[in-house]
């Protein structure tokens, strides 16, 4: 089961607001390479891998997404606090705010709605856990950006967190592949799919 | 000596000796790697300096106000960066100790922390005559993360 901590993980406090900064950062709450996603893809991998050494590695990863997507939705929250009606008609915040007001909604800064397209679950542990190595680099990428466009320390600070995290996850996915591959044929561990054949 | 050595090899991780072809490879971390003090890994986003590879030299070195509530998160976030180490490193003796002492610290931590701010989560203690779940801040609110 899962249970609520009333915490961040990492403090998220914007003092001034910036609708335009808010229409770019929505992309990690539910764009392609967002926390939702990232937090869904390890959460649902975790069914179909054979050892206990992936299985614990994607809850504990997979968790932690979930404490980063409560984080995105705390700075785009704080950014969006105390808007005037001037602020949002000359931001490219408008488009989102005739929809969503300045409530929370997982959607890519690009106006796309969150979509499950933009991850994997193939069943398959090998190709899964090479997919979470790709989408660690790509969630590393898009806050990189977020740095070059922001100039609010105030979400940078949170952004560094966040990215250097990716950093760490990248790592440590990096060495389940390979005490996965250790526990497989050792001349061709693509004999068989170890979720299925085994 | 040792020590010396290990900062040598603080970014250095550790690949097989013979790599099958056609598969990625990320190098290991070595074991006993260096660890920053917990807050200071928190700031940093990561215990361990090897791993702390920050985009065009940005890097978070402000030093929070010690807080009951920054504690907590400290102790939580160090927790969390040694249970995803111990996944890939079960034998890393040194590192299950340190991982056990913030653990043991954050649960001492647990009561304290529900008197000032109201119970961490719904199974964690909390004290006072009145249900204080639902009291203010929540923690995506600009007032729950402001110093003090």
């Amino acid at each position: 089961m899962f249970s609520y901590n009333k915490s961040l993980q990492y403090p998220v406090k914007i003092k001034n607001s910036n609708p335009k900064l808010a229409a770019i950062i929505i992309s990690q709450y539910g764009g392609p390479d967002g926390e939702l996603g990232a937090s869904l893809r390890y959460l649902s991998q975790r069914y179909s891998m054979p050892f206990n050494e992936q299985k614990g590695l994607l809850t504990d990863i997979g968790t932690e997404e979930l404490g980063h997507l409560e984080m995105i939705g705390a700075i785009v929250h704080q950014l969006t606090r105390n808007l005037t009606e001037d602020q949002i008609k000359e931001s490219a915040f408008a488009p989102y705010f005739v929809d969503h007001t300045v409530g929370v909604y997982p959607t890519a800064a690009s106006g796309f709605p969150f979509s499950a397209a933009s991850m994997a679950v193939t069943g398959d542990p090998i190709a899964d856990l090479t997919e979470n190595l790709a989408a660690e680099q790509k969630a590393r990428l898009t806050y990189d950006n977020i740095l070059r466009l922001s100039d609010d320390p105030d979400v940078n600070d949170a952004i560094k967190f966040l990215r250097e995290r990716e950093i760490v996850h990248f790592q440590r996915f990096g060495e389940s592949i390979q005490q996965l591959r250790e526990k497989l044929n050792q001349k061709n561990v693509y004999y068989m799919n170890p979720a299925f054949d085994m | 000596m040792e020590d010396l050595k290990k900062q040598e090899q603080y970014g250095l991780g550790k690949l097989p000796a013979m790599a099958p072809l056609s598969n990625p490879y990320v190098p290991f971390q070595l074991e006993n790697p260096p660890q920053y003090e917990a807050a200071k890994g928190l700031v940093r986003g990561t215990l361990f300096p090897g791993l702390e590879l920050p985009f065009m030299g940005m890097v978070n070195t402000g030093t929070p106000e010690q807080t009951t509530k920054f504690q907590m998160q400290t102790l939580a976030f160090a927790v969390q960066e040694l249970a995803l180490y111990l996944d890939t490193h079960p034998n890393d003796r040194e590192a299950l100790e340190t991982y056990r002492k913030y653990q043991k610290l954050y649960h001492d931590g647990l009561a304290a922390y529900g008197d000032k701010y109201g119970p961490m989560s719904h199974c964690a203690p909390s004290s006072g005559k009145d249900y204080n779940w639902l009291n203010d801040p929540w923690p995506w609110e600009y007032a729950a993360n402001k110093e003090g």
